[in-house]
């Protein structure tokens, strides 16, 4: 396996230029199968290196496997007659992205040559570091000021957060018991009915949980109801 | 013109803190003399022109930049690593290859939006963008008149105090594709040229005058062919 320095490049166009240029390609004439297997064994060199392999890549993969098809298909025909070559937008795309790469290049040169010139007020940055001058700021400071600044820091006090926990007074089990004991007199009770008997809404969800619990282990099923909107609960064991 | 302004100009210039366009200059002289003095854009530019050549003469340490629609001061590359010693960090950090890509496509193809540069990168940009918006290279000029209105990019005054160019239009022609094909080879020796060379090189040999520097490197080219 060839070495290849990875952060070189910067997308999957890239990517592909240095392949073509590698081996000496013709831009107009991508040989797709040999390009998309060189691009596969990039792709699975990242995902061996555990490098999060970036959707812009995968989506060049796709790209590259779509056109290796319509090479085998029957190729179609544009308004002139002529058969159209699949490659013909990667082919564009390629040259269009080398054409910016280059002029990224001379734009580095010039980047290079600039940066050797230096302009007037280029130390600016470094004397905001400097310190200030304390005798201009405390210029017509009087007490009030020093209570106002007092007072604002004790104001701004970050409080103290206070949290009300209370406590339920009602489990899962217990409600499974409660709801046992209600089936134990009668065949079935109305859901509606049942939740009329409670006032918390923590009761009502709990028992609601613990019917569920029970509805799951088998002891108890439920059974729609006439009117829309509640149903019955009934005892398995009692029948 | 009178001669006088000769100085006057140098010091505009040498009073601004961003280059100066020949067109304030003029306002300002016409503002105080009357606005029947016969100066021109031409004539501050051709006193420009003779300040370096006089400055030039006299060996001094600074020359005057005509760069984005302005003149400015600035001190000679020959300077350079004295000077860069004591500016802040910040001022010495090269742009990245993404910075660079996103910057020339901006800049041929502006205004754009970020859909138009993602189809030519074919990488997402989010991030080489933001960058270059914080370092004020870029900005926003707008809204096309497309489906979602999307923002447009455009370049700034400081990416052309950046890169040293007087206006866009100074930018070198991108290449016909037809050319890019036709020489591969050269574009590639020039690339390294441009970045082992002129990197390492004219640092070494500080002294060296640009000239003397590129007439050295004249013979790689065929070296690396050999070796090929």
């Amino acid at each position: 396996m060839y070495k290849i320095r990875l952060h070189e490049f910067e997308g999957p166009l890239d990517l592909l230029l240095f392949f073509l240029k590698r081996d000496e390609l013709d831009i107009y004439d991508i040989p797709i199968s040999k390009i998309t297997k060189e691009f596969m064994t990039y792709l699975h060199l990242l995902e061996q290196l555990d490098l999060e392999v970036a959707g812009d890549f995968i989506l060049m993969a796709a790209t590259l496997m779509q056109i290796k098809v319509k090479m085998l298909l029957p190729k179609d025909i544009d308004e002139k007659g002529e058969e159209i070559d699949p490659r013909a937008d990667l082919v564009k795309a390629l040259l269009e992205y080398k054409r910016y790469k280059e002029m990224s290049e001379e734009m580095s040169f010039m980047e290079s040559n600039m940066r050797k010139f230096n302009y007037r007020g280029n130390y600016e940055e470094d004397s905001k570091q400097a310190p200030n001058d304390f005798e201009t700021l405390l210029k017509n400071i009087t007490i009030y000021d020093l209570i106002k600044a007092f007072k604002k820091a004790l104001m701004d006090r970050p409080a103290e957060p206070i949290h009300h926990i209370k406590k339920w007074n009602v489990s899962i089990d217990e409600q499974m018991n409660y709801l046992a004991a209600k089936l134990k007199d009668k065949n079935s009770v109305s859901f509606l009915d049942l939740m009329l008997e409670m006032r918390d809404r923590v009761r009502i969800v709990v028992t609601f949980i613990a019917m569920l619990e029970m509805v799951k282990s088998g002891t108890i099923g439920l059974r729609e109801s006439v009117t829309l909107n509640d149903f019955f609960i009934y005892g398995i064991n009692n029948g | 013109m009178d001669s006088i302004y000769n100085s006057v100009i140098e010091a505009l210039i040498f009073a601004s803190d961003d280059p100066i366009p020949p067109g304030d200059i003029v306002a300002a002289i016409k503002a105080l003399d009357g606005s029947d003095s016969d100066i021109t854009d031409a004539d501050v530019e051709k006193t420009v022109d003779e300040l370096n050549t006089r400055y030039e003469q006299n060996g001094n340490a600074f020359t005057i930049l005509k760069i984005a629609h302005g003149f400015v001061h600035a001190t000679k590359p020959d300077h350079a690593k004295y000077v860069g010693y004591l500016s802040t960090e910040k001022t010495k950090r090269r742009l990245s290859q993404a910075s660079l890509e996103t910057l020339a496509i901006v800049a041929y193809k502006q205004p754009l939006t970020k859909p138009e540069l993602e189809s030519i990168r074919g990488v997402n940009s989010d991030y080489t963008l933001n960058t270059l918006l914080e370092k004020n290279l870029v900005t926003i000029s707008g809204r096309a008149e497309t489906v979602g209105r999307p923002l447009l990019y455009v370049t700034t005054e400081e990416f052309l105090k950046y890169f040293g160019l007087r206006s866009i239009g100074d930018l070198p022609k991108p290449r016909e594709i037809e050319e890019i094909m036709k020489d591969e080879d050269f574009i590639e020796q020039k690339r390294r040229i441009m970045m082992s060379g002129i990197e390492e090189k004219a640092e070494e040999e500080e002294s060296q005058s640009e000239l003397e520097t590129d007439n050295e490197l004249e013979p790689e080219p065929e070296d690396e062919n050999t070796i090929e």
